[in-house]
C-alpha cells in the first residue's frame, strides 16, 4: 500500500511534467551554456506572470465544467478603458484607480458570462465567444484604437519597484524582477486553498464532474457557476492591468489570440477539458513548460520559421502525456 | 428612363470634354483639385495614422481652395460597404488606402466602370486592372538600406545585429530586412546578422526575444525593427538591461508608439512616412490623371513626392517620402 502510493506520486502528472521540464532545460543548457543562469530564472518568471494568472482563471472555469475564450477580449477592454479615461482627463493617475476600474470591468463581463451560461443555459464556448466579440467590437467602436505607451504616475511607481535586481557578473547586464510577480504567487496559494479546503472549491469540482449529480446532491450549481465566471472575470481585469504596467502599454488588441495557448497550458497541466479535474500545481507547471519553450527556442538555435511548429509539437506531446496519465488513473479508480 | 439618363450622360460627357478642350488652349492652365469632385477614403478613421491623413487633406483644401472630401468607416472591416455607398454620388476620382484589397477589388472595379478615376496607396501588389494608379511613399529596398546605413554609423560598422519582422510572411518587412542585410554584407562586412525573428506585431514578443537573445549573445550591438511595435518591446528590454546607448535600435514606428524611447535616447531614430503627405500625393495624382498629364516620371506638390517614378511601368509610382524621426524633430511628427 505504502509502496503503491509512493509509486503514484513519482508518476503523477505533476512529476511527469517536472521530468519533461528538467530534460528540456538540460537540452537547452547543453546547446547554450548561458542558459544556466539566474538571468534565465528571472526572465522566465517575468515572462510567465500574465500566463500564470490567466491560466488560473481558465483552470477554475474548466474545473467547473465550462470554458472561457473571452478573457483576452475582456482583458483588453479592462486595460484600455482606464488609460482612455486618464487620457481624456476623466481619471486619476493613481494605481488604485487603474486597477479598480480594470477589476470592475472584468467583474462586469464575468457577470455577463455567468448570466449567459448559468441562467440562459447557453453552451460556455458559444457564450464566451459572443462575449469576446461583443467586448472587443464594442470597445473599438466606442473608444477607438489608440496606443497608450506612457504610464500614469501610480503605475510608473509600481513599474519602478523591483523585487530582485541581479547583475550578471559576466556581461554586466542587470536583470530585474518586478514586485508584481507576487500576484500570481499569492493568487496560486489562495486558489489552491480554495479548491482543496473549502466547500466552494469542492463544489466546483463536483459540478464540473457531474452537474446533475451535484444538483441532486443539493449543491447550488448556478451559484457555483456564477462564482467561477465572476472570479475569472475580475482576476482577468487585474491581470490586464499588470500587463499594462509591466509592458508600459495598453492596446485594444494586445491580448487577442492568447486563449488557445492558455487553455493548452491548463490541459498539459492535467486539467481535464471535460471538467471536474485539475490542480493549481499542475497548471503552473503547464505554464512553466510553455513559457520555457516559447522563450528558449532562439537559444536552442531553432529558426523562427520552425518555432511555431515546435511549440505545436510540444503542446501535443504534453497533452498526450497527461491524457495517457488520465486514462491510467481512471483505470486505477475502477480497479 | 435609363436610356434617357445614359443619353444625358453621354451628352454631358461630350459637353464637358468639349469645354475642357476649349478651356485648355484659352486659359493655358490645368484644372486643379478645385475643379473636380474627389474623395479620399482611409482604411479606417479610428486610428491616429488616418487622423493625420485627414489633417493633410484639410491642409490641402486650405492651400488650394479645393473641396476634397475625406471620410471612411471607423473600422477597416467596413471599408468595402462604405466605398459602395459612396458610389451613389458622381465622383471624378476616389483615392483609397485599401484595408482588405480582396474585399474592395470588385467595388473599385465597379467605380472604374462608372468612369471614376481610382487612385490607391499602400497597395502596390493589387491587380492593376482595378485602379488607375497607385502611389507609394518609397521603394522598399531603399527604405530598408537606410536602416543599415544608420546602424553601420552608430556601431562603427562592427558587431552582431538582429532583425525583427512582424511576420515571416510579411512582404514589405522582409524586403526591408533583405535590403538592409544585403547592404551590410557589401558595405559593413565586419557586421554579422544573427538572425531574423518573428514578433507577430506584439511588443511582448519582441521584448522577451530581445532579452533571450541578449542573454545568449551579449555581443549584440544593434537591433532593426519592422512592425511598429517591434522596437517598442526591444527598447524596453534594452533599457531594463541597462544597455541604453550601448545597443543601437532603429526601425519603423510612430511617435505615438515609441516617442518616449526616442526622447530618452534608447531608440536612436525611427523611420516612417507621413500619412498627411501621402493623402496629398493621392489627390495630386488623381488630378494629374483626370487632366491626362500623368508621365512615368513626374512631380507632385506633396512633400517627399517631388519626383515620383513609375518604376516597373505598371502604374505604381514610388516617391522618396521616408521621414527619419529623431529627438530633434519628434514634435513635427506627432502621430
Amino acid at each position: 500500500m505504502k509502496k503503491g502510493k509512493r509509486n503514484s506520486m513519482l508518476t503523477s502528472t505533476q512529476m511527469i511534467l517536472l521530468y519533461v521540464i528538467i530534460v528540456f532545460c538540460i537540452i537547452v543548457g547543453l546547446r547554450q551554456p548561458a542558459f544556466f543562469s539566474v538571468a534565465t530564472v528571472i526572465n522566465i518568471a517575468r515572462a510567465a506572470i500574465f500566463s500564470a494568472c490567466f491560466a488560473l482563471c481558465e483552470m477554475i472555469v474548466i474545473i467547473s465544467g465550462g470554458i472561457d475564450v473571452s478573457f483576452p477580449a475582456i482583458g483588453c477592454v479592462a486595460m484600455y478603458v482606464p488609460m482612455y479615461l486618464i487620457d481624456k482627463g476623466m481619471g486619476s493617475q493613481s494605481a488604485w484607480f487603474c486597477f479598480g476600474v480594470a477589476i470592475l470591468i472584468g467583474l462586469g463581463f464575468g457577470l455577463f458570462n455567468s448570466i449567459l451560461i448559468a441562467v440562459l443555459d447557453i453552451p460556455p464556448l458559444i457564450a464566451t465567444l459572443a462575449t469576446s466579440s461583443i467586448a472587443s467590437g464594442g470597445a473599438v467602436t466606442i473608444f477607438g484604437s489608440h496606443d497608450y505607451t506612457s504610464l500614469p504616475e501610480g503605475l510608473q511607481k509600481i513599474y519602478n519597484t523591483n523585487l530582485i535586481t541581479y547583475v550578471d557578473p559576466n556581461t554586466g547586464f542587470s536583470y530585474v524582477l518586478n514586485i508584481l510577480v507576487l500576484v500570481p504567487i499569492i493568487a496560486s496559494i489562495i486558489v489552491a486553498f480554495l479548491l482543496k479546503r473549502t466547500m466552494l472549491g469542492r463544489g466546483l469540482y463536483a459540478i464540473g464532474g457531474a452537474k446533475h449529480a451535484a444538483r441532486v446532491a443539493g449543491l447550488n450549481v448556478r451559484g457555483l457557476q456564477f462564482f467561477a465566471y465572476i472570479f475569472s472575470g475580475a482576476f482577468t481585469g487585474l491581470t490586464a492591468m499588470i500587463y499594462t504596467t509591466l509592458m508600459k502599454s495598453a492596446r485594444i488588441s494586445a491580448l487577442m489570440g492568447d486563449e488557445m495557448i492558455i487553455i493548452a497550458a491548463c490541459v498539459i497541466g492535467g486539467v481535464r477539458i471535460t471538467g471536474g479535474h485539475g490542480t493549481v500545481s499542475g497548471t503552473l507547471l503547464g505554464v512553466l513548460l510553455i513559457t520555457l519553450v516559447q522563450n528558449s527556442l532562439n537559444m536552442l538555435g531553432i529558426p523562427t520559421s520552425w518555432q511555431r511548429f515546435v511549440v505545436g509539437i510540444i503542446i501535443l506531446l504534453g497533452t498526450i502525456l497527461t491524457s495517457w496519465q488520465t486514462k491510467r488513473s481512471l483505470k486505477a479508480e475502477k480497479a | 428612363m435609363k436610356n434617357l439618363k445614359k443619353a444625358l450622360g453621354v451628352v454631358l460627357t461630350v459637353a464637358m470634354a468639349a469645354s475642357a478642350v476649349a478651356a485648355v488652349p484659352a486659359m493655358a492652365e490645368e484644372k486643379t483639385a478645385a475643379d473636380y469632385k474627389i474623395a479620399v477614403v482611409p482604411k479606417m478613421t479610428s486610428i491616429a495614422w488616418f487622423q493625420r491623413m485627414e489633417e493633410g487633406v484639410n491642409a490641402y483644401n486650405e492651400e488650394t481652395g479645393a473641396d476634397v472630401f475625406y471620410g471612411g468607416s471607423s473600422e477597416g472591416a467596413d471599408q468595402a460597404s462604405y466605398l459602395e455607398s459612396l458610389l451613389a454620388e458622381d465622383w471624378d476620382a476616389i483615392c483609397v488606402v485599401p484595408f482588405d484589397s480582396e474585399a474592395i477589388a470588385p467595388i473599385l472595379e465597379k467605380a472604374k466602370d462608372q468612369g471614376i478615376t481610382v487612385i490607391t496607396h499602400e497597395a502596390a501588389s493589387m491587380d492593376a486592372s482595378v485602379r488607375d494608379y497607385d502611389v507609394e511613399a518609397f521603394q522598399n529596398a531603399a527604405y530598408g538600406e537606410n536602416f543599415m546605413e544608420e546602424l553601420g554609423e552608430l556601431t562603427g560598422g562592427t558587431g552582431k545585429y538582429i532583425q525583427f519582422v512582424g511576420a515571416l510572411t510579411s512582404v514589405s518587412h522582409n524586403e526591408w530586412c533583405d535590403a538592409a542585410q544585403a547592404l551590410q554584407e557589401e558595405k559593413f562586412p565586419e557586421m554579422e546578422c544573427l538572425g531574423r525573428y518573428e514578433t507577430g506585431d506584439d511588443a511582448t514578443s519582441s521584448y522577451n526575444q530581445t532579452k533571450e537573445l541578449l542573454q545568449s549573445n551579449p555581443d549584440i550591438v544593434a537591433i532593426e525593427g519592422s512592425a511598429s511595435t517591434d522596437i517598442l518591446g526591444a527598447a524596453q528590454a534594452v533599457e531594463e538591461l541597462g544597455l541604453s546607448g550601448k545597443v543601437a535600435i532603429v526601425g519603423t514606428s510612430m511617435a505615438s508608439i515609441c516617442g518616449d524611447y526616442v526622447q530618452n535616447g534608447t531608440v536612436y531614430s525611427f523611420s516612417v512616412w507621413d500619412p498627411a503627405e501621402a493623402g496629398k500625393a493621392m489627390i495630386d495624382l488623381a488630378v494629374a490623371s483626370l487632366n491626362g498629364t500623368v508621365e512615368d516620371t513626374m512631380a507632385l506638390t506633396a512633400d517627399g513626392y517631388e519626383t515620383i517614378e513609375n518604376v516597373d511601368g505598371d502604374g505604381v509610382f514610388y516617391g522618396s517620402a521616408r521621414v527619419d524621426v529623431t529627438a530633434d524633430n519628434l514634435a513635427d511628427y506627432d502621430f
